[in-house]
């Protein structure tokens, strides 16, 4: 089991600091989501993590070892960066060859991970005549080579089509489920809260929360709960006496903050109110991050002009 | 990590991109062509000229393979860093030391076996082709050392433009600045046969003399190959600095 670990991690730029204190670990067997707006940080995170870029200081370690002094990072560590830096001119399996080459890893592992992306059709194509889509389809493939016990990926739906998301969300799921460590960046929070279980989120280089994605949306989104029912009015009383505030929407709906359906269900039941609907409303991932953003204020002030990832 | 790994992984990344292949190949074709084109036509003394080196007259064409051979290194070099693409080439290879060995190894070597097949037959053919009486043979004073130093001269040449290259990260820069160095300054100045001046200690121009049947002058065959060779690792090593420092 292979652990990730970023140990008080820091990176300037000149006078702009990129990464700022940052500590955190990544768990075999589950999906990291690794969360922030662009520039907050996350690429240069990844890239020092990858031995490309030097920390100002602190340590980003994996199993313990610097990437740099892996005997052969490939088998233990793979990567997708950027999708758009493979050479255009090689062909798709020239590009995995000399990949595979380096650390040793058997040809053979070049047609399985075409295959595994659905490239075979256009291994002998040049990479400068595919959509971004295959690009970041190629770079996973690149990423599975070495069969590795780590998996980082950096916005790896980034250009892909709906049954390109699909299969990475199921890819990384089941990466997870043989329990390697595998850490996604991205700033899609719908994408994210498909599948990722734990979450990491920077702002301005800073870690602002490291927690499991359920626990992260319990705590910032307070539950709500839509019903229906032909007798509102009795029904809003009695939820008034109880502590909670029923809001009439259109339609005959009722929205009640802060309840849960199991709170709700059996106070009407005893009153013999008739419900004809009633629902949890589950707050989104992107809910809570945004109250979680809006509460950093001077974040939410200087996100914007802040980019660092180039 | 092993040397022979990356060494082959090097390989691979030369022979899969056209524009590589067809630069290291353009080494012998425009060098021998030209120079057997140039022996078949014009292969005699000018008459009242005693300067006639039959040696040197048979590389005629070297300026147009050093040309090639100099594409072919900063490609090699250069081309890693288009869209990043060194990202993913010092992930699968981290030591950085051990990556630039291994291109500047692979460069180095094809350009090396190329320029000794363009040399050869820029030679025997340049001499074959010569008016009658002129031509000389491989046994000839000089004949042999011109032969192999041609190699030897492109191949470090090759690795010159790569470490410039290295330093700069970017195909058009590096040619900017190499193709006026290697190129111009000697047309400019003049034929390497007149020695003279600090002109002599230009990377090409040194790294000539050894082309020269005899040579007079400040440097030798010899002397002005090893400065040629410490231009080149001024540029190897300015560049394997520049790799090893900076973030990629």
């Amino acid at each position: 089991m292979t652990r990730i670990d970023v140990q008080d991690l820091r990176k300037e730029y000149g006078s702009t600091r990129a990464v700022d204190r940052l500590t955190f670990a990544v768990e075999p067997g589950r999906v990291t989501g690794f969360l922030g707006p662009n520039g907050a940080g996350k690429s240069t995170t990844m890239r020092i993590l990858l031995g490309l870029d030097r920390p100002t200081s602190g340590t980003a370690l994996i199993g313990g070892r610097r990437y740099a002094d892996l005997v052969e990072p490939l088998r233990e560590v793979g990567a997708l960066l950027d999708a758009q830096a493979a050479h255009g001119s090689r062909t798709a399996r020239a590009h995995l060859r000399a990949l595979a080459a380096s650390n040793r890893i058997p040809v053979r592992r070049v047609d399985e991970v075409l295959e595994e992306a659905g490239l075979t059709a256009v291994a002998g194509h040049r990479i400068k005549t595919f959509s971004l889509g295959m690009r970041q389809r190629l770079g996973i493939a690149a990423a599975l080579l070495g069969d590795p016990s780590v998996v980082v990926l950096d916005e790896p739906s980034n250009g892909l089509d709906p049954e390109g998301i699909i299969w990475t969300r199921e890819l990384m799921r089941s990466l997870a489920r043989e329990g390697r460590t595998v850490l996604v960046s991205s700033h899609l929070m719908n994408e994210t809260a498909s599948f990722a279980d734990h979450l990491i989120v920077l702002g301005r280089g800073r870690l602002l929360a490291d927690t499991a994605m359920r626990d992260f949306i319990d705590s910032r989104i307070r539950p709500r709960v839509r019903l229906r029912t032909t007798e509102g009015g009795r029904l809003r009383a009695l939820l008034l006496g109880k502590g909670f505030d029923p809001v009439p929407r259109e339609g005959g709906l009722w929205e009640v903050e802060g309840a849960r359906v199991e709170d709700i269900g059996p106070i009407a039941a005893r009153d013999g109110i008739p419900i004809l609907e009633l629902a949890q409303e589950e707050a989104t991932l992107e809910q809570a991050y945004l109250d979680l953003t809006a509460g950093e204020a001077e974040f939410a002030s200087a996100s914007t002009p802040l980019n660092q990832e180039a | 990590m092993s040397f022979p790994a990356a060494l082959h992984t090097e390989w691979i990344k030369i022979r899969s991109l056209r524009s590589l292949v067809g630069s290291l190949l353009a080494v012998p074709l425009a060098m021998a062509g030209l120079s057997l084109l140039i022996c078949g036509t014009l292969g005699r003394p000018v008459p009242d000229s005693t300067d006639f080196d039959p040696v040197l007259f048979s590389y005629y064409g070297l300026s147009f393979g050093q040309l090639a051979a100099i594409v072919f290194g900063v490609i090699a070099m250069a081309g890693e860093y288009k869209n990043a693409g060194i990202r993913i080439s010092l992930a699968a290879v981290p030591n950085r030391t051990l990556f630039y060995a291994a291109k500047l190894a692979v460069v180095g070597g094809a350009v090396l076996v190329v320029g000794l097949v363009a040399s050869l037959i820029s030679f025997l053919g340049g001499q074959a082709l010569m008016d009658r009486g002129f031509g000389i043979g491989i046994a000839d004073p000089g004949a042999l050392r011109a032969v192999i130093g041609c190699a030897f001269y492109l191949a470090l040449i090759s690795l010159l433009a790569a470490g410039v290259a290295a330093v700069l990260r970017s195909v058009t820069g590096s040619l900017s600045v190499l193709v006026p160095l290697v190129l111009i300054i000697s047309f400019v100045v003049g034929d390497v046969s007149q020695g003279g001046g600090a002109a002599d200690f230009l990377p090409d121009r040194a790294g000539q003399r050894i082309l020269l049947q005899h040579p007079s002058g400040a440097l030798g065959p010899w002397s002005g190959m090893a400065v040629l060779v410490a231009w080149t690792a001024l540029a190897v090593g300015a560049g394997w600095w520049a790799l090893r420092r900076r973030d990629a």
